[in-house]
């Protein structure tokens, strides 16, 4: 656990609400209501099934959408709504996003060395030529790629190389806040482990924050400080890793925790995981309020529902 | 006539890509009796899809079959033509893919697709099928059934498109359904309802399942058996109890240590595999895994290890369970 007492945090959303307007009687609510926060040298763990807003809560974030209503504060600066060209600048620079799909992300007919670079150009972040190739390979080292690395093309590296050119590209900016959108979800379990491990000694090593998006339970338990369950765009519950883990209060917390297959047969053969469905549970989460069950354990009901859940 | 519902032995197969002969299958054997589920586990390029494939004919160009024999349910598939696999496929065995978006036809409803099935394979007449295809769905555990035949693939969530799927390859009753990564591309606690489903239409049906999947908690609850594969090759079979209790390959070993665990509770590190999985084009002489093992010997460099069995069904194929031997021998 880290210490945050004096810190002020990196990053602050609150009552973060972003609706799409699909026709003129029908709106989708994507986020409903959201606070939350992230100090230096942290990571937030955002999990939810799909279409739970977590994505679009990374996006309002780095200012992909306007947000319908609520605040978000980085740095200790506003960046809700309209800011000016010189803020937005320095926003571009200090915080940076890590895709799902490297492939997909990452430009195809670009050498990795140029897709690195193109921050830097763009910023004007070095002297001379030998500068800029100083940095490349500076960032490659620190991501374990080798040197030669450089002159390749997107498709040349398998998998979990092209997320880990995702993650240099992100870092070379020297970023205060990361924020990673499923950016393991598409690898292989063994891959998965090592981009996670090295997100972490890269975090230790630059103190960056990390607002990691992710829907597999499992691998946000390693690498989150504190995590956030959203559902249907409710920030349902929030705490530190272990209070999530050892002790879920909300149902669909429960149900998501007891959903993930254990890779031991014994244990596995006597899981039974919890079925949760909004419409027949009863619970309203327009109505919810936060209740502090613990330290920084946050749970959002009503307080018949909270009585409810405890009982279990 | 075998007493083994799929029997493959030997299986060699290469893809013909225009940089070079991609060797996807070095000497494949395995075999699955019927009801029984057989887990195949590897990394993305490790080959188990297409063991899966070329069991229904689906490796065609540049895939070939360079050796080896593979039966099926008393076919022998090397000697089938184009039009007995028609017969075969969906009827006798089915296959669910991955990402059920892309793998039903977004212009068609989903009973035209789930009547397309029996009408290629079964006599029953017209009204005959439209039950059958509602008894599907019921069967899948999908409500409304007769609204849902009427409704397209993008009016169904994930899970839905999935259970869709299964009802499309259980139309007609198959011996064997394979399931390539069923559950990749959905949530957790969909995942669950999936798996849940198909143990469940399993035991009332009596199929063999081959599941393919990178995710070992997937497989703990369901297989007897699992094989696990590495760079085209088997390198361990066993129960699933063996696999999981006493792995002997150090692959299999890495592959249980990567995985995140639910039941610790400090922030620990995770064990990666480290390196890049083995580029197929230029395979490497000895052991495929040699170049990522913690364990590599002189000797895993130099040949491919034999196999090794442990007792009748778990076997491996890596020098680290002859090491004893090995330094014994070098000794004198």
């Amino acid at each position: 656990m880290k210490n945050h007492e004096n810190a002020s945090p990196v990053l602050e959303v609150q009552g973060l609400k972003q609706y799409f307007r699909v026709s003129r009687t029908y709106t989708v609510k994507a986020v409903e209501d959201v606070s939350f926060k992230i100090y230096p040298g942290e990571t937030y763990g955002l999990v939810g099934e799909s279409g739970s807003g977590k994505s679009t809560i990374g996006r309002s974030v780095i200012r992909l959408y306007e947000p319908t209503d609520g605040k978000i504060t980085f740095a200790g600066k506003d960046i809700s709504g309209k800011i000016s060209k010189a803020d937005n600048k320095t926003l571009r620079t200090q915080m940076q996003m890590i895709f799902q799909d490297p492939m997909a992300s990452l430009n195809p007919r670009k050498k990795v060395e140029d897709i690195l670079g193109e921050g830097l150009d763009i910023h004007h972040m070095y002297a001379n030529r030998a500068e800029r190739k100083a940095k490349i390979q500076a960032i490659l080292a620190k991501v374990g790629l080798a040197p030669e690395h450089a002159a390749r093309y997107p498709h040349q590296f398998s998998g979990g190389q092209r997320q880990r050119v995702g993650i240099a590209r992100a870092m070379i900016m020297n970023p205060k806040l990361i924020i990673a959108d499923e950016c393991i979800s598409a690898l292989d379990v063994s891959i998965q482990a090592q981009v996670v491990n090295l997100m972490k000694d890269i975090q230790e090593e630059t103190g960056s924050a990390y607002l990691f998006i992710a829907h597999d339970l499992s691998m946000v338990k390693y690498i989150s400080d504190r995590i956030g369950v959203l559902h249907l765009g409710h920030l349902l519950e929030t705490g530190t890793t272990e209070e999530i883990f050892s002790n879920p209060i909300h149902p669909y917390t429960r149900s998501l925790l007891s959903a993930i297959p254990s890779p031991n047969p014994i244990v596995e053969k006597t899981r039974i995981s919890e079925n949760y469905d909004y419409r027949t549970s009863g619970l309203d989460y327009t109505k919810g309020t936060d209740h502090l069950i613990s330290g920084s354990h946050y749970v959002k009901c009503t307080d018949e529902e909270l009585e409810r859940f405890l009982k279990h | 006539m075998s007493e083994f519902l799929v029997n493959i032995e030997h299986e060699r197969l290469s893809f013909f890509t225009p940089v070079g002969e991609v060797k996807a299958l070095n000497d494949v054997s395995f075999h699955i009796k019927e009801g029984e589920v057989l887990g195949i586990v590897g990394e993305s390029g490790s080959g188990k899809s297409v063991t899966a494939y070329s069991l229904m004919g689906l490796t065609a160009y540049p895939g070939k079959l360079l050796g080896g024999t593979l039966d099926f349910n008393g076919h022998r598939i090397n000697d089938m033509t184009e039009k007995e696999m028609q017969k075969m496929r969906g009827n006798e065995v089915s296959i669910i893919f991955q990402d059920p978006m892309t793998s039903l036809n977004p212009v068609y409803t989903i009973g035209n697709q789930i009547r397309e099935v029996l009408k290629l394979h079964t006599n029953k007449t017209k009204k005959e099928i439209q039950e059958r295809a509602v008894e599907l769905l019921e069967l899948v555990g999908i409500n409304e059934p007769k609204k849902r035949l009427k409704q397209y693939p993008h009016e169904l969530s994930g899970g839905m498109r999935q259970r869709v799927m299964i009802a499309i390859a259980l139309a007609c009753e198959p011996k064997l359904l394979i399931a390539d990564e069923p559950t990749t591309a959905l949530d957790v606690t969909i995942q669950a309802q999936i798996l849940e489903l198909m143990m469940e239409l399993k035991d009332k049906l009596g199929m063999a399942i081959m599941m393919i999947t990178h995710d070992l908690g997937v497989v703990a609850s369901m297989c007897d058996h699992i094989a696990v594969m590495y760079a085209g090759n088997i390198v361990e079979y066993g129960t699933t109890d063996d696999i999981f209790y006493r792995p002997k390959h150090e692959y299999t070993k890495g592959l249980i240590r990567s995985i995140p665990r639910m039941d610790t509770t400090e922030h620990e590190r995770l064990i990666p595999i480290e390196g890049t999985p083995v580029d197929l084009l230029n395979p490497p002489k000895g052991c495929p895994f040699a170049s990522r093992c913690d364990n590599c010997m002189r000797i895993c460099l130099r040949e491919k290890a034999p196999v090794i069995h442990f007792d009748d069904v778990h076997y491996s194929t890596c020098w680290m369970n002859q090491k004893a031997e090995l330094e014994g021998g070098t000794k004198q």
